[in-house]
């Protein structure tokens, strides 16, 4: 299968390709529509920026795995440094390091985008044939395993306290209850693109290139001519000495929903509706830290197998929803994340076992003060995401804040710390209650981190408040679609894996239709 | 030079200016000596209390997370690189160190205690800028040291062997 794998750092000199389809990018969009166009008969080119490593290379370690498998070494800020984003770059994408919580598009969200964007998904457009033909391929199941202590005091806090919970379903399968996924799952258990798609595409013909850097789409007048990128340097920097060109009938850009619009945008391409890199969503996400007497040891078993929905679609649209989850704990993430400086956070660490920690991911997009960020690029071309964050979503986090605490402390915490840079360690539910009250809601003093991207690129039926069509074409340029999670028009109030999946999946179908399915290679 | 650049040099060339000091070079250039000096002044406060009571035991820890932040560097994007570099670089020199800390001697020659005070300083800034360089080395400095296996004693943590 190797001979359909090229990396791009090892090319000598300047390379041409041609293909009947180019993909841009390996995650969860490009994943899905490598499968489904190779099984077409298409020739199929997936282009990935970073590396394509396996699972003997996943080595569960964060000093390995975030400057290898993430953006910017799990380093990326917004613009004004306020908001950390986690984000996969490396074959497989975000489907390689996420923690495999797989949720279908909530309905109200679907309403939503029906009324906003005349996005139709009832009837023939129903998407639930996708998400089942999804949940069989990645084997997305209900986690039949008890949870982990830190997900069981989400659990306890919900049943305490009268609160809506879920247990989680998950694309895995033979998951041995590491807890490593964040890092790439090292027995091949996580169904991810990288051991599913990505293999069954490479086996029907279609070829990988790897850390390859698309900078630019060519067009004239209706269509794309063709793309030109280079390969990247050891450090997953553009390099310049090398140029690759390449020609297809159809291109697929699916890099990401920072990935893909500043691709677009350094192409300059027609861009009517003004909304090309604008409307990014990020489930802006606030944490809380509790301790307990138990040990909670959150870096051990499945990092995400209890949800609460209780506050994510609240009656009054006037306050931000938000959907409760716990994350995994290992040294760096929680190094980096908890406050203080010295003995205090010598201190917090050292209570590093008995640490639970729950968050709290706003639904943005959906309110006149949440309409998101923007892409932007920097002197380099690279993407930097501007997102600045408004009262109605500072209004938000305070009331996150307020929820996870009382959570907390019904679940059985001895002492609750918001992780905010003015924020102490509470012993009780009013102390805390009082103190997140009157704690500064502004940037760099309240922690905020995303881990789901969402827009950019959206879809509308209307080409006016949309970049492309409900079914991922573009609205201007006949032979590109963007097949990932930039199409999404607001965030999903869930994680996003699931949902682009079965966009994807659906928008091959059509795509598959329009450019003629051809025998398969392989069978004929 | 972006605003961000400028913004910078400009917290450093006003101070400077005001004490009738002129001609001072900033450079956004990676320069080795300058962030082995900053780091070696600023690890040791940022890790009082997690640091090896052992002085050699310490020294082996620092040494580990100066190279793992040298290591990660390069994996940052370009204009953060650029960012780092010139604070280490206006950070090791004399003058304009004066400007972001305060004090006229090195921060090698400061207590801990007066280097967080600093550190503290910046996180409680009005100037934007400094309240990021306060967040960007914290993070950077502290991803370094506990992304070492052998800082995690003092978790009780270790990542499962089963290969």
């Amino acid at each position: 299968m190797k001979h359909h794998h090229l990396d791009a750092s090892t090319f000598s000199s300047d390379q041409q390709f041609a293909a009947d389809v180019v993909i841009i990018g390996s995650g969860a969009g490009g994943g899905i529509a490598a499968e489904q166009l190779s099984q077409a008969g298409f020739k199929v080119l997936l282009l990935e920026e970073g590396a394509f490593y396996t699972r003997d290379d996943f080595v569960m370690q964060e000093r390995w795995a975030y400057p290898n498998l993430y953006q910017e070494g799990a380093a990326r800020k917004t613009r004004d440094q306020a908001i950390g984003i986690l984000q996969g770059r490396t074959v497989g994408g975000s489907t390689t390091v996420n923690w495999t919580t797989s949720i279908r598009t909530p309905q109200p969200t679907l309403d939503y985008w029906r009324s906003e964007f005349a996005l139709d998904f009832t009837g023939d457009n129903d998407l639930t044939p996708y998400f089942t033909s999804a949940e069989q391929r990645l084997n997305i199941q209900q986690w039949p395993v008890p949870p982990n202590a830190n997900n069981a005091k989400l659990q306890q806090g919900c049943e305490a306290l009268g609160w809506q919970y879920t247990v989680i379903k998950r694309n895995v399968n033979g998951c041995a209850n590491l807890g490593y996924c964040g890092m790439g799952c090292p027995i091949n258990a996580k169904q991810s693109m990288l051991v599913s798609t990505i293999p069954a595409a490479l086996a029907q013909g279609a070829t990988l290139i790897s850390r390859l850097s698309v900078r630019k789409l060519n067009w004239q007048g209706d269509r794309i001519t063709g793309v030109d990128a280079v390969p990247v340097d050891a450090h997953f920097q553009p390099r310049h000495d090398i140029r690759v060109s390449i020609t297809a009938k159809h291109y697929i850009v699916a890099a990401g929903a920072i990935g893909s619009p500043a691709l677009m945008l350094r192409s300059r391409l027609p861009n009517p509706s003004g909304r090309l890199g604008k409307h990014t969503y990020l489930h802006p996400t606030v944490i809380s830290g509790a301790l307990f007497a138990q040990e909670i040891n959150g870096h051990s078993g499945a990092p995400q197998s209890i949800y609460s929905d209780q506050f994510v679609w609240p009656e009054q649209t006037a306050t931000a929803g938000f959907k409760l989850e716990v994350p995994p704990l290992h040294p760096v993430l929680m190094a980096t994340k908890l406050t203080g400086t010295g003995e205090q956070h010598a201190a917090l660490m050292q209570q590093f076992n008995h640490l639970q920690v729950t968050i709290a991911l706003l639904r943005d997009g959906f309110h006149p003060h949440s309409q998101g960020g923007t892409v932007q690029l920097d002197e380099q071309q690279q993407p930097v995401l501007d997102y600045p964050i408004s009262d109605y979503l500072w209004h938000g986090m305070r009331k996150a804040l307020l929820a996870m605490a009382e959570l907390q402390f019904a679940a059985g915490a001895s002492k609750v710390l918001p992780i905010h840079h003015d924020a102490t360690l509470y012993s009780s539910w009013a102390q805390a209650k009082a103190a997140i009250a009157e704690l500064p809601m502004q940037i760099l003093r309240q922690t905020v981190v995303s881990a789901h991207v969402m827009g950019g690129c959206n879809m509308s039926a209307d080409a006016a408040k949309g970049v492309v069509n409900q079914q991922g074409r573009h609205h201007q340029l006949q032979n590109l679609s963007v097949f990932d999670g930039s199409i999404l028009p607001t965030s999903l109030g869930a994680n996003p894996q699931l949902t682009i999946y079965a966009l994807v999946w659906r928008n091959c179908q059509h795509l598959r239709a329009e450019m003629g399915a051809k025998p398969n290679r392989q069978s004929a | 030079m972006d605003r961000r650049q400028f913004i910078f040099s400009g917290i450093a060339l006003g101070a400077g200016a005001s004490l009738g000091i002129a001609g001072w070079q900033y450079s956004i250039a990676p320069q080795d000596d300058n962030r082995d000096m900053v780091l070696s002044a600023l690890l040791p406060a940022l890790l009082f209390g997690a640091l090896p009571q052992d002085t050699t035991l310490a020294q082996e820890a620092l040494a580990r997370s100066k190279t793992a932040v040298t290591d990660f560097m390069p994996f940052l994007p370009k204009r953060q690189q650029q960012e780092l570099d010139q604070l280490f670089n206006l950070l090791a020199n004399r003058i304009t160190q004066l400007a972001l800390t305060g004090h006229l001697s090195q921060l090698a020659g400061l207590t801990i205690t007066q280097r967080l005070a600093i550190l503290h300083s910046w996180r409680d800034s009005y100037l934007s800028l400094l309240q990021q360089a306060y967040h960007g080395l914290r993070e950077l400095l502290y991803g370094a040291y506990y992304g070492q296996s052998e800082h995690w004693q003092a978790l009780r943590y270790s990542a499962p062997r089963f290969r």
